[in-house]
């Protein structure tokens, strides 16, 4: 990612045009729950260097879209692209590997495990020498790096010692956010991120997606706080009964007619074009 | 954290009172010889504790392990006593009842392991399907009579060094390994994730049917191991060798303040656990109180941790209201 050159804009704060390849590309991503048809033909593109809002009421099919691009659930039909190469996910380490991370709404943190542990959980740092051989972690250097890597997106928390389930609401979801940032490669995805935190952590959560942004990374926000996703994305996909029915520059967008075309109010009037 | 080393504190003082007590009603209770008793009969408990310690931190149960004792010890005995007759060396009919017992646990294990995983069972369901049909083949196997008399095999159990018997210091190195593995390993590191919230461990690129399976081969193969231990004690596999035992074990684990909804404890805890446990069980013996108190009195231990259990978990909410103070310290600015 390193050698990706920066789309975002830095003196508008616009992002220029693509026309290169998108660091996740969904085409046609088709998932049946028994009967109910959660995702039809989804597809959609985020660039390096983007942030993309992923809006929909309740029940547009957001949540499964992240789980089947996050590989925790297998699509019906579709392709997954990233960096313009065809994927296939058969669990969520295949994603993990090709570079996504993904912060579940329902918080992916284990609350009985220290901070350290669960930033490192999956990719523990192992003993040198014999013990690490053995399958024994290094505990201290993982509670050190742990403060480190939170520190470098922009997140800190009193002490990495303390496990999960002492923290706060917010805390945690700065802890999960973190995780997610410092450990991605490409792809981060933000299912509600700013939910049950209070206005100002959200603002500061918004500022830790920015920074992500900064460092190249395309991230994928998922939000009903639409203030929010206007004030942080550079384009705004609408979901609507597992449909994409718009995906636009967030500069097409006014908070009332994305509402409207989020409630499906834009079919019985015409949509308005021109951003205030 | 330091609530739960509050915990085993508890358990510490009961123990020394429980010694006190049963010193107090016959002096003989600390002598070399019933230290020795004590430490053996321990070890019959402490692996089993330890991998139903592991099962209970990754969020289930192992139901069948007091049978898995049985069938192992039944199984190995036919082996042993097949090679005894054909006069093969004492070491290697015990080195290789060793692996027998450790193979048919581990087997017992894999059942659980596969109906658990791919079935999808419940472990609780699983495991009680084990627990009865190990039961059930260890009389048919036997016709309730145990298998073959071993005498070299009773007088290793009870030789050693000090009041520790061989047995004992083989289990309790295993113990003390296995206990630091759950804590300071990957292994155990994902044991307890898992348990935690297995739903984040698998979104961390976690196998979590896999650890889960190989958790529950573990805990088969420890108490396969345990049915090797009360062949040498007993000098024979009997169909009641581990008879009702998964429910001291589980016992153990919970008074040593493990949650059994997974996720977290102390091994520590569970070790002083089986220990309080077996100097009670011991303890009642050894002054003359009819051993059939002996389950009441574990019911009380049961009910008191768990009632500091919940204890811990309500001030552990309370002390997580206190902290969640300003925001500001939560999240901090991001450039």
């Amino acid at each position: 990612m390193a050698d990706d050159p920066v789309t975002h804009d830095p003196t508008t704060d616009n992002p220029v045009t693509h026309d290169r390849v998108p660091a996740l590309e969904v085409r046609e991503i088709n998932k049946y729950y028994g009967g109910v048809h959660a995702l039809a033909d989804v597809s959609f593109r985020a660039y390096a260097g983007e942030i993309v809002g992923l809006v929909g009421d309740n029940g547009a099919g957001k949540s499964t879209l992240i789980k089947v691009i996050s590989g925790a659930h297998e699509p019906d039909a579709g392709e997954i692209y990233v960096d313009g190469v065809r994927h296939r996910w058969r669990s969520p380490q295949d994603a993990i590997e090709a570079g996504i991370e993904t912060l579940y709404q329902d918080s992916g943190l284990a609350p009985d495990l220290t901070i350290g542990s669960n930033i490192f959980l999956g990719r523990e740092k192992m003993r040198r020498g014999l013990l690490g051989r053995l399958g024994f972690v290094d505990q201290r250097a993982m509670e050190r790096e742990a403060l480190d890597d939170l520190k470098r997106v922009g997140i800190s928390v009193p002490l990495s010692k303390r496990t999960v389930a002492e923290l706060s609401g917010g805390q945690r979801q700065a802890v999960a956010i973190g995780r997610a940032i410092s450990w991605a490669r490409k792809v981060i995805l933000l299912d509600e991120p700013t939910n049950n935190i209070g206005a100002r952590q959200a603002i500061e959560v918004l500022d830790v997606m920015r920074s992500a942004r900064a460092q190249g990374l395309a991230v994928i926000f998922i939000s009903h706080t639409l203030p929010h996703v206007l004030d942080v994305t550079d384009r705004i996909v609408v979901m609507r009964l597992g449909r994409v029915v718009r995906d636009a520059p967030t500069t097409d967008f006014t908070a009332e007619n994305l509402l409207s075309t989020i409630t499906g109010l834009d079919e019985l009037r015409p949509p308005s074009t021109s951003p205030a | 954290m330091a609530v739960l080393a509050n915990q085993q504190m508890v358990l510490v003082v009961v123990l020394i009172a429980l010694v006190a007590f049963f010193w107090s009603r016959n002096h003989l209770f600390i002598s070399s010889s019933e230290i020795g008793n004590l430490l053996t009969d321990f070890s019959g408990l402490a692996l089993l504790s330890v991998g139903q310690m592991y099962v209970i931190v990754s969020g289930g149960i192992d139901l069948s392990v007091g049978s898995t004792v049985g069938v192992s010890g039944i199984l190995g005995a036919f082996v042993m006593q097949d090679m005894l007759n054909a006069h093969y060396p004492q070491v290697e009919v015990l080195l290789v009842g060793t692996v027998i017992c450790a193979a048919v646990g581990a087997a017992v294990g894999a059942i659980n392991a596969l109906m658990i995983t791919k079935a999808r069972l419940a472990p609780f369901v699983a495991t009680l399907v084990m627990l009865s049909a190990g039961a059930g083949l260890s009389l048919v196997f036997t016709g309730g009579a145990p298998v073959g008399l071993d005498s070299t095999a009773i007088i290793f159990s009870a030789s050693g060094v000090g009041p520790f018997s061989y047995p004992a210091i083989i289990i309790i190195v295993m113990v003390v390994i296995l206990g630091f593995y759950l804590h300071a390993s990957r292994y155990g590191r994902y044991t307890f994730a898992i348990g935690s919230n297995s739903f984040a461990a698998r979104a961390a690129g976690i196998n979590v049917q896999r650890h889960l399976a190989s958790i529950y081969v573990l805990s088969g193969t420890l108490a396969g191991l345990t049915g090797m231990f009360f062949y040498l004690r007993l000098g024979s596999g009997a169909p009641t060798s581990g008879q009702d035992m998964e429910l001291t074990a589980i016992a153990a684990v919970v008074i040593g303040g493990t949650s059994l909804f997974g996720g977290s404890g102390r091994m520590s805890g569970t070790v002083l656990g089986a220990f309080v446990l077996t100097v009670v069980t011991d303890g009642l013996i050894f002054i003359n109180i009819q051993p059939t108190w002996n389950q009441v009195v574990v019911g009380a231990f049961i009910f008191f941790a768990a009632a500091l259990q919940a204890l811990r978990l309500s001030s552990g909410g309370l002390a997580r209201l206190l902290r969640s103070g300003p925001i500001t310290e939560e999240v901090s600015g991001g450039r």
